[in-house]
């Protein structure tokens, strides 16, 4: 039986395109869904040309144009697909637990909304945005673009991700978007969503692409935005035009506090959003009793059902078998000298319909600054380590977000110093906590903008 | 030594030496080739020596293209022997009879050298000629050719082609070894660079001459229209755009023929040094149609098989791609290529297969990346 497949063109400046190209995109049993358009460079560069000989939209019309797109995004049927059947179709694809999938659309919703808003906190205070501002009669800071294009290599790791990158739209970018090939859906619903409400297809392009022509579409845009994990790091860390979205691992230390007041959150911080986020719990640090917390985490994690995606009791990521399986083999692999609390003899859990849960992990380690406290993955898994005020803050760098439950003064003093510690929050506060208008990784206006200064008469 | 025996005539050689425009019969070619390269008064050293190791007798049991494949693959060898031994003894005594030697790519190891004599490469002029009569290339125009000269055949094929039917033959010379190398070892940057130097000569080229041919890759082809400009002086002057020397995708070349040259004749070349000769596109193709090449048979044969097998594949099915060429000039036969390439019928009495969207073997996907979530 072959069910009718649910086609994802391109789209480019002349509207939707259906290469000859397509890669098959499967559900968790490897039933194929859907084909999706791979693109060739000769139609990146051409797509981002013409991205670039547009003129923005004027600015009210951007974000009225956002607005409805959110709105349709999170309640009208787009291409064909029903919220409904979109996030099901996000759930069976990308193994997501569909009321992620339904809370992201509406976090998605709201982003769009506010973008323009959003978008303006990253403007300094001694700016304006337009140059036909009074002020800058006698002279004043603007605000204004460092370049026309901007592209996202967007991740599959959570839909969510599609929050951010509005913004750039908001402030009068042309925004091409190579979607995840694991997870091409939601970029393409927001995208048709965005040409429906205003932005037309020399404003905003869907350009999937295999890994060949990826870097294609960073060299031809002006900006660009990647996430990835520490190859892309190294790849474009020097790259001054493309921000790096890298590795999360996010961490939370108890210095001086009982985690037994705590727990809900530490658990909420390792296992909320399915552990797929950047900004879930990747080690946990404690002065206190290891022992009796890293058994604690085993025990309340392990009470998280095992379900298919689309159930909505759902609470864990589900992959297809094979790609488990080796996920699990390199968690056991670098667990290896490390004390398993929880999913020592494997994570991978079969769910009915094809594919395997992604059950949690507990491991402690005896350091702080034990080589597994980095290692981040796509699920609630977490390394619990003792931690001493002569570990100093080290082993608590490189983090997306470091939660602190302490009162020590000096020492978040220096977490908040730290340059790669990107957001600290001080107290029972979730890893995962985020609100749009502070900023998630820096504000992204911070890489998009640039003041100059107009003196007119 | 050869346990071959002299024939006993020695053959006239009315196969071998007809006219430069007569396509001989299949199997009357490569019988009179095999009494040639295996007979010891008029074989090379390089196939006497082999004839013992071979197990059959060509000259009793090879008559068809599709015999060849009986032949083991010997190309590799092709990159130690002395390329002086490639030549038939036949040819001794003749004063020009050798055109020259010329080099495969020599990205994998050392480069594999090859001997290109002269009636060949008249044979092979003469048959291209009618190649792009029949396509309508323009005569006596300006010519302009990113191609690597040097080790590699195409450049001389190239200047040939400008002589006989062309004006002044530009060139801008590019050597692939280096690209290759950078890429190799991940200087994309450098390739990078060196591409943007070739095409700034182009430029150079473009914008003072008035060029009616113009022979590329297909990525300094894509990398020509980046530049509007540039995009806009071949769009209004180049009557055939030829291309070659690396695979275009079927999404590209539909591109590239409907929104980016739709007035422009666009025709794909694959070569071989392996062959001593390319394959041109079939003249009349629609832009959506496989993009698909006939050899020069029954001189140059393809097969396209699978390649676990050696079988064919069925028509319109993916497999490898086998190459042959059978002249007077020289023997290579069944070598099995790293293309792949959807094996379609050869045009009506002709033998081999003909192939269509010759393409690199599948990469299969990237390597797994596990860490991270994203």
């Amino acid at each position: 039986m072959t069910a009718e497949l649910i086609e994802f063109d391109a789209l480019g400046p002349s509207g939707p395109y259906r290469s000859r190209h397509r890669l098959p995109i499967t559900d968790l049993a490897g039933v194929p869904l859907a084909a999706l358009s791979l693109v060739p460079s000769l139609y990146v560069h051409r797509a981002i040309a013409a991205l670039r000989a547009a003129e923005p939209l004027p600015a009210a019309d951007r974000l009225a144009a956002l607005a409805r797109a959110g709105e349709a995004f999170a309640t009208e049927t787009i291409g064909g697909l029903s919220v409904d059947a979109y996030v099901h179709a996000v759930s069976r694809i990308s193994g997501m637990p569909i009321q992620i999938v339904r809370h992201a659309t509406e976090t998605t919703r709201r982003a769009l909304l506010d973008a323009g808003r959003d978008a303006r906190q990253a403007r300094p205070v001694a700016s304006v945005d337009d140059w036909h501002d009074p002020a800058t009669r006698g002279g004043r800071a603007v605000w204004t673009r460092r370049g026309e294009v901007f592209a996202v290599h967007a991740s599959g790791n959570h839909p969510g991700v599609h929050a951010l990158w509005p913004q750039a739209l908001a402030l009068g970018y042309r925004v091409a978007v190579r979607p995840s090939r694991r997870e091409p859906l939601t970029a393409h619903r927001l995208i048709t969503a965005l040409r429906a409400a205003g932005f037309g297809p020399d404003q905003i392009a869907y350009l999937p692409t295999d890994h060949t022509v990826a870097d294609e579409i960073i060299s031809a845009a002006d900006l660009s935005m990647v996430y990835g994990g520490d190859d892309v790091v190294a790849k474009y860390g020097a790259d001054p035009t493309v921000l790096v979205q890298g590795p999360g691992r996010s961490k939370i230390l108890l210095a001086g506090e009982d985690w037994h007041q705590h727990l809900d959150t530490l658990v909420d911080s390792i296992g909320d959003e399915g552990g797929t986020a950047c900004v879930n719990a990747t080690a946990v640090f404690t002065d206190t009793d290891p022992d009796g917390l890293a058994a604690a985490l085993a025990e309340r994690l392990a009470t998280i059902p095992t379900l298919p995606p689309e159930d909505d009791r759902a609470a864990l990521p589900c992959q297809p078998t094979k790609q488990a399986a080796a996920l699990e083999r390199f968690l056991l692999d670098h667990a290896a000298g490390t004390t398993p609390r929880l999913g020592g003899a494997g994570i991978t859990d079969p769910v009915a319909g094809g594919g395997v849960a992604l059950r949690p992990a507990v491991f402690q380690v005896d350091r702080a600054d034990a080589a597994q406290t980095g290692i981040e993955l796509g699920f609630p898994c977490v390394w619990v380590a003792p931690w001493s005020p002569a570990d100093g803050i080290g082993p608590l760098r490189n983090s997306l977000v470091l939660t602190a439950l302490t009162h020590d003064e000096r020492l978040l003093d220096q977490l908040v110093d730290d340059p790669t510690i990107r957001n600290v929050y001080v107290g029972d506060h979730p890893t995962y906590w985020m609100r749009p208008d502070v900023p998630h990784d820096g504000y992204l206006g911070e890489f998009l903008m640039r003041t100059k200064t107009v003196l007119r008469d | 030594m050869t346990t071959l025996r002299p024939n006993a005539t020695l053959h006239p050689n009315s196969i071998l030496d007809g006219p430069a425009d007569h396509i001989p019969d299949e199997t009357d070619l490569i019988e009179a080739a095999m009494r040639w390269h295996f007979d010891p008064r008029t074989g090379s050293r390089f196939w006497l020596d082999q004839a013992d190791t071979l197990g059959f007798d060509p000259r009793e049991d090879i008559h068809t293209a599709d015999d060849l494949a009986r032949f083991p693959n010997i190309v590799d060898r092709l990159r130690y022997v002395p390329a002086g031994d490639l030549i038939p003894r036949g040819y001794a005594g003749q004063d020009d009879a050798v055109y020259g030697v010329y080099d495969s790519g020599g990205t994998t190891g050392p480069p594999k050298h090859v001997v290109f004599m002269t009636d060949w490469m008249e044979r092979l002029l003469v048959h291209t000629d009618q190649e792009m009569d029949e396509r309508d290339y323009p005569r006596r125009v300006d010519w302009l050719a990113l191609a690597p000269s040097g080790p590699h055949m195409f450049g001389a094929f190239v200047r040939e082609s400008v002589r006989r039917r062309g004006r002044l033959g530009f060139t801008v010379d590019l050597d692939p070894r280096w690209v290759k190398k950078c890429i190799a070892a991940g200087r994309a940057d450098q390739a990078d660079q060196y591409a943007d130097h070739i095409v700034a000569q182009a430029r150079a080229v473009l914008e003072s001459q008035d060029i009616g041919v113009l022979i590329t890759t297909p990525p300094l082809l894509e990398r020509l229209v980046r530049d509007e400009e540039l995009h806009r002086l071949i769009a209004d002057r180049v009557q055939v755009i030829e291309w070659g020397g690396a695979h275009l995708d079927p999404d590209t070349r539909y591109l590239l023929r409907t929104e980016v040259f739709p007035h422009n004749r666009l025709v794909g070349r694959y070569g071989s040094t392996m062959i001593l000769a390319s394959a041109i596109e079939r003249d009349g193709l629609a832009p959506d149609a496989p993009c698909v090449y006939d050899s020069f048979s029954p001189y140059v044969t393809f097969r396209v098989v699978d390649p676990e097998t050696g079988e064919p594949v069925p028509y319109g099915s993916r497999g490898r791609v086998v190459m042959n060429h059978v002249s007077k000039a020289a023997l290579l036969p069944n070598n099995l290529e790293r293309d792949e390439a959807t094996r379609v019928e050869a045009p009506p009495g002709r033998p081999g297969d003909s192939v269509a969207d010759v393409a690199p073997v599948a990469m299969f996907g990237d390597s797994p990346v596990i860490e991270g979530v994203y």
